[in-house]
């Protein structure tokens, strides 16, 4: 069909319209189209491609092509040592990659048992909930942006800017961080960034309100995103969402209260939850974990204390470089770590999942007992959550697919791995 | 609908508070860098370039070609040629680092056990061919001497040449070894 195809490339949306009544003289009978839609379009969060079958503005066939993004992260993980593994799950989800990375070190942790310090895990309490607070603030930048609101995309732009400089302070990097360790910590953080980030947190709640004046009673906004998309708790919980998504249908499940890690339990916090499962309730959810994940670092800065960074663990951790030219025992394993990995990694499966800005992330292990994990796998939300977009777009309009995909906050770094 | 909320309906209130809202930012200090023009100081420790310690001693490298951070680069993009010396010592005959490949995570970094290479804070090159990004052992420590002279390299090293005792927990009294 040399026509339809025309209209593909070009890029223009038309109905192929017979102009014949039907049968009750009133309706004009429509043909369907396909449209495509990405790999290459802003609104699609990434290189995620939608097969759009159209019946006038009508979305009747939904179905996303995932892989564009495919680096093959689980099975590079097999043929790198655990110490080796960890600047590849900054790639994944690139928004929040301190989230990854510390859902990837608590998951090789509880397989080789390791202890932290306390004040390790105060540290990746904060800069965990650092990392949410910026990814939620692209994903309200970008979201409103798609829907049309493009202020509130610059105003969180600002703020964000705040928490990667933040990161680059403590670790060097702003986006792909690679902070924590394995039993540890790159380096501490001094008492000048906390104090800093104490500063952030201040004015931060405040700038949130910013947020909502713009764009929390708009009437463009409301109409947007009230009543479109709903997702029912019983099929959020069935088609496995997680993460603000799920809970944005009224499910209190948040994995921070699920696997134990951080210092989640020390501090008071409570799960964000929606009620109509649309659009705005998710919205809603995610600005309410501004303000949770606010008071968290808040009151992880007021619980820490000084003590060791690094976990009391030598067959897997990195020796400290100053006995390393000293000390033969430390000489060896600091080669045989950095060459061949850990060597006594207990052998069996397991599954850890943390809680990252879009939902549940789970590292599943099968360990050989050698220095590499035999298999890596991982579950990542995005890819659950692109899933599930069909059934949300069916029977919608073409517009609020935009809407929608923004709604359930994807990266597709994450989702093809 | 009250009357209070369909007077704000019809006046567009929540419109007018978020246009009084740009108005503010329009008049307040503007938060934007013009970049090329204006830059930034990096912060210390900021991830970019890669530097080979130059020794002062010897004013050669201080490198001696034990592959370490070759093994442990998970993008595998160092690549080392040794040979052996007349006093059977190691020679470092090419040490070279592809940066295009290079995922400035610093484990190369944390691997050697002598401080024998950095990251630099310097992020700004590009170029028009590959070759300028494959980075030889002469171009390594001219980087040294370049962004890393003086007291900012070892300070470099100081603190971010890591774990060290300090960082970690006293050992408990029931584990054996080191
Ligand atoms: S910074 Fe990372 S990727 Fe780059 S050379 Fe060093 S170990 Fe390899
Ligand atoms: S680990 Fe250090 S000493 Fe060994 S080859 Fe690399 S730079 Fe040279």
């Amino acid at each position: 069909m040399p026509c339809t195809q025309r209209k593909l490339t070009t890029g223009i949306l038309m109905n192929e319209m017979k102009h014949s009544p039907n049968n009750n003289g009133s309706r004009l009978a429509t043909k369907e189209f396909t449209l495509n839609m990405g790999p290459q379009h802003p609104a699609t969060h990434g290189v995620l491609r939608l097969v759009l079958d159209l019946d006038g503005e009508t979305i009747v066939k939904c179905t996303p092509y995932v892989g564009y993004l495919h680096r093959g992260v689980e099975k590079l993980s097999e043929n790198r040592n655990y110490l080796q593994i960890l600047p590849l799950t900054d790639r994944l989800d690139y928004i929040s990659s301190m989230s990854n990375n510390i859902g990837y070190c608590v998951a090789v942790e509880k397989l080789f048992g390791i202890e932290l310090p306390e004040r390790t895990e105060y540290i990746r309490t904060i800069v965990s909930e650092l990392s949410r607070i910026a990814n939620h603030l692209l994903w309200l930048a970008t979201h409103a942006l798609d829907i049309g609101a493009m202020t509130v995309f610059l105003y969180c732009f600002r703020e964000r800017e705040k928490i990667l400089d933040l990161f680059e302070r403590l670790c060097g990097a702003r986006l792909t961080v690679s902070y924590p360790r394995i039993g540890g910590l790159k380096n501490d953080a001094d008492a000048r960034w906390l104090e800093d980030v104490l500063a952030f947190t201040d004015e931060f709640p405040g700038r949130v309100g910013q947020y909502e004046t713009l764009i929390n009673k708009n009437r463009i906004w409301l109409r947007r995103t009230k009543g479109v998309g709903v997702i029912s708790a019983e099929d959020a919980i069935n088609w496995g969402l997680s993460g603000p998504t799920l809970r944005g249908s009224g499910v209190p499940y948040d994995v921070r209260t699920v696997t134990q890690y951080g210092m989640y339990h020390k501090v008071k916090w409570k799960i964000c939850t929606g009620k109509n499962g649309d659009i705005y309730d998710r919205y809603r959810v995610r600005m309410d974990e501004f303000h949770q994940s606010n008071s968290i670092i808040r009151q992880c800065i007021e619980q820490i204390s000084e003590g060791p960074i690094m976990a009391d663990a030598p067959k897997f951790t990195l020796p400290p470089k100053d006995r390393v030219l000293s000390d033969m025992e430390h000489l060896i394993h600091h080669f045989v770590l950095i060459t061949k990995g850990p060597q006594t990694a207990p052998e069996g499966e397991l599954y850890v999942p943390t809680e990252v800005p879009k939902g549940e992330l789970g590292f599943f292990f099968v360990s050989d007992g050698t220095g590499k994990p035999y298999r890596m796998r991982i579950r990542s939300p995005s890819f659950v959550h692109v899933a599930a977009l069909p059934r949300l777009c069916e029977g919608e309009l073409l517009a609020d697919i935009i809407a929608n995909i923004g709604s359930i906050d994807i990266v597709l770094g994450e989702c093809d791995r | 609908m009250s009357v209070v909320e369909l007077v704000k309906k019809v006046l567009f209130m929540e419109v007018l508070q978020g246009l009084a809202l740009t108005f503010r930012h329009m008049v307040s200090p503007s938060v934007t860098r013009q970049y090329p023009l204006e830059k930034r100081e990096p912060f210390p420790g900021s991830r970019g370039l890669h530097a080979l310690v130059r020794d002062a001693e010897t004013g050669k490298e201080r490198c001696v070609g034990c592959g370490l951070c070759a093994a442990m680069c998970p993008s595998q993009c160092i690549h080392i040629y040794t040979s052996e010396g007349d006093d059977h010592k190691k020679i470092v005959d090419r040490y070279e680092i592809e940066v295009l490949r290079c995922v400035y995570c610093a484990l190369c970094v944390e691997a050697c056990p002598y401080a024998a290479l950095t990251l630099t804070d310097h992020f700004e090159y590009c170029g028009y061919t590959r070759d300028e990004f494959y980075y030889t052992k002469e171009r390594l420590l001219e980087n040294w001497d370049k962004y890393m002279a003086g007291e900012k390299g070892m300070n470099y090293i100081k603190n971010f040449w890591r774990p060290r005792s300090s960082d970690f927990a006293a050992p408990s009294p029931e584990r054996k070894g080191p």
